[in-house]
C-alpha cells in the first residue's frame, strides 16, 4: 500500500516537473529573493562588477523612505486618480452589454423589413444630400462610414457591433498608444483640429450672451450634485434601517459620496462658492440622520454586511457627482475664459490635462472590453421569467433594470470591480512609457512606472523591490476584501 | 369579426413599438461604433499622406495614395524582422506553455495522489502575485544565466504559468472519469492516458489557452523592453517604440508602421472571434 502510494505521488510529480521547475525558478524564488532585496541597499551604481561594495541589510530604511520621500505617495495618488476611471469604464461596458443583448431587429418579421427599408431610405437620402451639397471629401467620408456601419449592423446583426466595440480593446498596446499620442498632438492633431472651430463658436456664443447667464448654470450643477448626494445617502440610510447594511460597512461608501464635495472645496480650479456645496451636504446628511433616528423599526445587520453592493452603487453616484462638478466649474469659468477666445487643451503636455487625456483613451478601449463580454454572458443567464413577471406587473424599463437586471448582475459587477481594481493598481506602465515618459512633471507616473524607473533606469534594485512589495500589499488587501465580501454572491 | 380586427390592431401596435425600439437601438449602436472606429480611420488615411499634409484639416490624402510610405518603413527599420521575432517568440511561448500547463493540469485533475490539493492551492496563490514583483529578481537571474538579449531569455520565463494550469484543469475536470477507467482496462499507462485520451478531449481548452497565450506574448512589452538590447532582436512593440523615438516627427511613416502592426491583429480577431469570445467568457466565469 505504502509503495503504491509513493508511486502515485511520483507519477503525479513527474507530470508536474516541467511546470513546477519553471514556477519555482521564475515565480517562487524571485518573490522570496525580492523580499530580501526590499530590505537591502542594493544599488547598481555601488554594487556592480567594478565596484564591489557589499550589499547591506538596511532594515526598514526603504520602507521609511517610501513614506517620507513623498514621491511614492504622489505616484500612488496618480494611480488612484487613474483608477477613478474604473466606474466610468464599468458603467460604459454595462451599457454596451445591455444594448448588445437587446434585439436589434425588432423581433424579425415585419418590423425588420421596415427597418431595412427605412435604413435604405435614410442612407440613400443622406448620400443624395451629400452629393447635392457642395460637399468636401471629409463629409463624404464621414457619411459613407456611418452609412456602411449602419447597413452592416442592420443586415449583419449584433455581432457586427460587438466586433466593432471589441476591436479597440483587442488591439490595444504600443501601437494604439502611439496612435493616440498623435491624435492628442497639440499643434495639428486631429482632435484639436476638430475642436478649435467648435471652441471658437462657443467662445463667440458665450461672449454674445450676458455674462452672468452662463455662470449661473453652475448653481444648477450644484443643486444636481446635492440631489445626487441626497439620493445616495438616502439609499444608504434605507439599507441601514432595513438591516441590509452594517454600520462599519457603510463608512467607505459614505466617504465615496463625500469625496467629490471634498475635492470641490480643495481643488484649485473650483469656484469660490464651493463651500456652499459643503453646507448643502451637511444639511443633507443632517436630514438623513433625522430620518434615520425617526424610523420606527431598526433592523441591525452584522458590521460588514452589504458592503459590496453599497460601495459599487456609491462609486457610480460618485462618478455622477464628479461629472456634474466638472461641468459646473466649466460653466463658471467659461465667460472669463471665452473673453479672449478659447484655446483647445494641450492634452498630454499639460499637467492638469495629462491624466484625463489618458483616461479618455482608456475609456475608448474599455467600452467593448472583456468586461462587456462578461456582462453579455451574465445577461443571458438572467431568467426570462423575472422579466415576464415584471411585465405583468406593468414595470417600466427603468424599474426592470433597477429591480431585476442590476441585482442579478451583482456578482458579475463585484467580480469586475475587484479585477479592475487589481489591474488598475498595477496599471499605467505602458501608457507612461510610450506616451508621456511619466510626465509632465510626473503627472502620469503610476506605481508600476515608478518601479520600472527605480529598478531599471536608476538601478536602485533594493528600493524598487520595496515599492513592488508595497504594491503587492495593496493588491493583496483587495484580494482579501474579495474573499471576505465576494463569497456572499458566490453562495447566492 | 371585431375581435380579429382588434388583435390585428394590437399586433400592429406591438410591431410599431418594436420597430421604433430597434431603430433607436441601431442608431445609437452605429453612433458609438463610429466613434470607436474613427481613430483607426485617421490612422489608415494618415499613413497614405505626404508629410506636408499630415496636419491638414482634411483627413483625406490629397496628393494621391503614398504607398511609398510603407516601403520607406521597411527601408528605415527591419520591420519584417520584428514581425518574425514577435511571431517566433509567441509561437515558442505558446507551445511550451500549453504543453507544460496541460501536463500539470493532468496531474492536478486526473491523477490521485496525496498532497495534490495542497500543491494546487499553492499554485493558485501564485496567481495573486503581481508580475512586477518578479521582474527585478528575474532580470538578475537572467544576468547570472547570461541570457540577457537572447531569444531564450525572452521565451523561458513566460513558458510556465499558473493561470494556464488553472484553466486547463477546469477543462479536464469536465471530462468524465469513466474514460480513465476504460483506458486503464485497455492497459494504457498514465502517459498514454494523457496523450491519447485527455489531450484530444480537451482541445477546446487547449485552443482557448493557446490563443490567450499567443496574444499575450505578441503584445508583451515590459519583459522584452528590459531584456532586448540589439535591434535585430526587437519584437514588434519594442521596434515600434524605437521607431517612434527615431522617426517620431514623420507621422505618416509612423502611422504606416502602426497600421502594419494593428491590421494583422484585427484580421485575426475577426476570424477567430467566436472562439475568443467564448474563451474569454469561460475563462473569466470559471476564474
Amino acid at each position: 500500500m505504502n509503495k503504491c502510494e509513493r508511486k502515485k505521488i511520483l507519477t503525479g510529480l513527474a507530470f508536474l516537473t516541467p511546470n513546477i521547475l519553471g514556477v519555482l525558478l521564475f515565480t517562487i524564488f524571485p518573490v522570496v529573493f525580492s523580499l530580501f532585496m526590499a530590505f537591502s541597499n542594493w544599488d547598481l551604481k555601488q554594487h556592480n562588477r567594478f565596484l564591489t561594495d557589499h550589499i547591506q541589510y538596511v532594515g526598514l530604511d526603504n520602507i521609511r523612505e517610501l513614506f517620507t520621500d513623498g514621491r511614492f505617495l504622489r505616484f500612488f495618488g496618480n494611480t488612484l486618480f487613474f483608477m477613478m476611471g474604473i466606474p466610468f469604464a464599468v458603467a460604459g461596458s454595462l451599457l454596451a452589454a445591455i444594448m448588445l443583448s437587446k434585439d436589434t431587429r425588432g423581433g424579425g418579421g415585419r418590423p425588420y423589413r421596415w427597418l431595412l427599408a427605412s435604413v435604405g431610405l435614410v442612407v440613400s437620402c443622406s448620400l443624395l444630400a451629400v452629393g447635392g451639397m457642395r460637399s468636401t471629401g471629409m463629409t463624404v467620408l464621414m457619411v459613407g462610414l456611418v452609412s456602411s456601419i449602419l447597413i452592416a449592423g442592420v443586415t449583419g446583426g449584433k455581432s457586427v457591433y460587438r466586433t466593432l466595440f471589441y476591436t479597440p480593446n483587442f488591439v490595444s498596446g504600443v501601437a494604439t498608444f502611439i496612435l493616440w499620442k498623435k491624435l492628442f498632438n497639440t499643434q495639428n492633431g486631429p482632435i484639436n483640429n476638430a475642436l478649435q472651430p467648435v471652441l471658437d463658436h462657443v467662445a463667440s456664443g458665450v461672449n454674445a450672451l450676458p455674462s452672468p447667464m452662463v455662470s449661473y448654470l453652475m448653481w444648477l450643477g450644484f443643486v444636481l450634485i446635492l440631489l445626487l448626494f441626497y439620493m445616495g445617502t438616502g439609499y444608504l440610510r434605507r439599507m441601514l434601517v432595513d438591516g441590509e447594511l452594517g454600520r462599519i460597512a457603510a463608512l467607505l461608501p459614505l466617504i465615496a459620496l463625500c469625496l467629490p464635495i471634498w475635492v470641490a472645496c480643495r481643488w484649485s480650479l473650483s469656484s469660490p462658492h464651493a463651500w456652499l456645496l459643503l453646507v448643502g451636504a451637511v444639511v443633507c446628511l443632517g436630514l438623513q440622520m433625522m430620518h434615520y433616528y425617526k424610523a420606527e423599526d431598526h433592523y441591525t445587520a452584522r458590521a460588514g454586511d452589504g458592503f459590496g453592493s453599497a460601495l459599487i452603487l456609491c462609486l457610480l453616484v460618485m462618478v455622477g457627482e464628479f461629472v456634474l462638478l466638472g461641468l459646473s466649474q466649466v460653466a463658471w469659468h467659461l465667460p472669463a475664459m471665452a473673453a479672449d477666445g478659447l484655446e483647445s487643451p494641450r492634452w498630454l503636455t499639460d499637467v492638469n490635462w495629462a491624466k484625463p487625456s489618458l483616461m479618455a483613451m482608456g475609456l475608448w478601449g474599455a467600452l467593448g472590453s472583456n468586461n462587456m463580454l462578461l456582462y453579455l454572458a451574465a445577461l443571458t443567464n438572467v431568467p426570462g421569467e423575472l422579466y415576464e413577471a415584471a411585465d405583468i406587473d406593468g414595470a417600466t424599463s427603468l424599474q426592470r433594470f433597477w429591480h431585476i437586471t442590476w441585482p442579478q448582475l451583482a456578482a458579475t459587477t463585484f467580480f469586475i470591480f475587484v479585477m479592475s481594481t487589481i489591474g488598475g493598481l498595477q496599471g499605467g506602465f505602458e501608457m507612461a512609457r510610450v506616451m508621456t515618459s511619466g510626465g509632465p512633471a510626473g503627472a502620469t507616473t503610476t506605481l508600476s512606472y515608478y518601479i520600472y524607473q527605480e529598478g531599471f533606469e536608476t538601478g536602485r534594485l533594493g528600493f524598487a523591490s520595496a515599492v513592488a512589495w508595497a504594491l503587492f500589499a495593496l493588491v493583496f488587501s483587495v484580494t482579501l476584501f474579495n474573499w471576505k465580501f465576494g463569497n456572499r454572491y458566490a453562495n447566492d | 369579426m371585431p375581435t380579429i380586427e382588434n388583435k390585428q390592431h394590437q399586433n400592429l401596435a406591438v410591431d410599431r413599438k418594436r420597430f421604433v425600439g430597434a431603430t433607436v437601438l441601431n442608431l445609437v449602436l452605429t453612433g458609438l461604433s463610429f466613434l470607436l472606429v474613427l481613430p483607426f480611420l485617421w490612422m489608415v488615411l494618415t499613413s497614405f499622406k505626404q508629410l506636408s499634409e499630415v496636419g491638414a484639416d482634411s483627413w483625406l490624402p490629397s496628393e494621391g495614395l503614398q504607398w511609398r510610405n510603407y516601403a520607406k518603413v521597411f527601408e528605415q527599420v527591419p520591420f519584417l524582422r520584428f514581425y518574425w521575432n514577435s511571431l517566433f517568440i509567441a509561437a515558442c511561448v505558446t507551445f511550451l506553455q500549453v504543453f507544460t500547463s496541460s501536463m500539470a493540469a493532468f496531474a492536478f485533475s486526473r491523477l490521485q495522489w496525496r498532497g495534490r490539493d495542497k500543491v494546487f492551492m499553492l499554485y493558485l496563490s501564485t496567481m495573486m502575485l503581481p508580475g512586477l514583483v518578479m521582474m527585478i529578481p528575474n532580470y538578475q537571474i537572467m544576468i547570472e544565466l547570461g541570457l540577457v538579449d537572447t531569444m531564450i531569455g525572452l521565451v523561458i520565463p513566460a513558458a510556465f504559468s499558473a493561470f494556464g494550469t488553472f484553466l486547463m484543469r477546469q477543462f479536464m475536470l469536465a471530462i468524465p472519469s469513466s474514460l480513465d477507467e476504460a483506458a486503464q482496462i485497455d492497459g494504457a499507462n498514465k502517459w498514454r492516458l494523457y496523450w491519447d485520451v485527455i489531450l484530444p478531449l480537451s482541445r477546446p481548452g487547449l485552443v482557448t489557452l493557446a490563443i490567450f497565450t499567443f496574444m499575450g506574448s505578441y503584445n508583451s512589452f515590459f519583459w522584452p523592453l528590459v531584456m532586448v538590447k540589439s535591434e535585430h532582436k526587437y519584437t514588434l512593440p519594442i521596434g515600434l517604440l524605437y521607431f517612434d523615438s527615431s522617426a517620431g516627427q514623420e507621422t505618416n511613416l509612423l502611422m504606416a508602421a502602426v497600421t502594419m502592426s494593428v491590421l494583422p491583429m484585427i484580421i485575426v480577431f475577426v476570424v477567430l472571434q467566436k472562439k475568443l469570445v467564448a474563451g474569454i467568457q469561460l475563462g473569466a466565469v470559471k476564474g
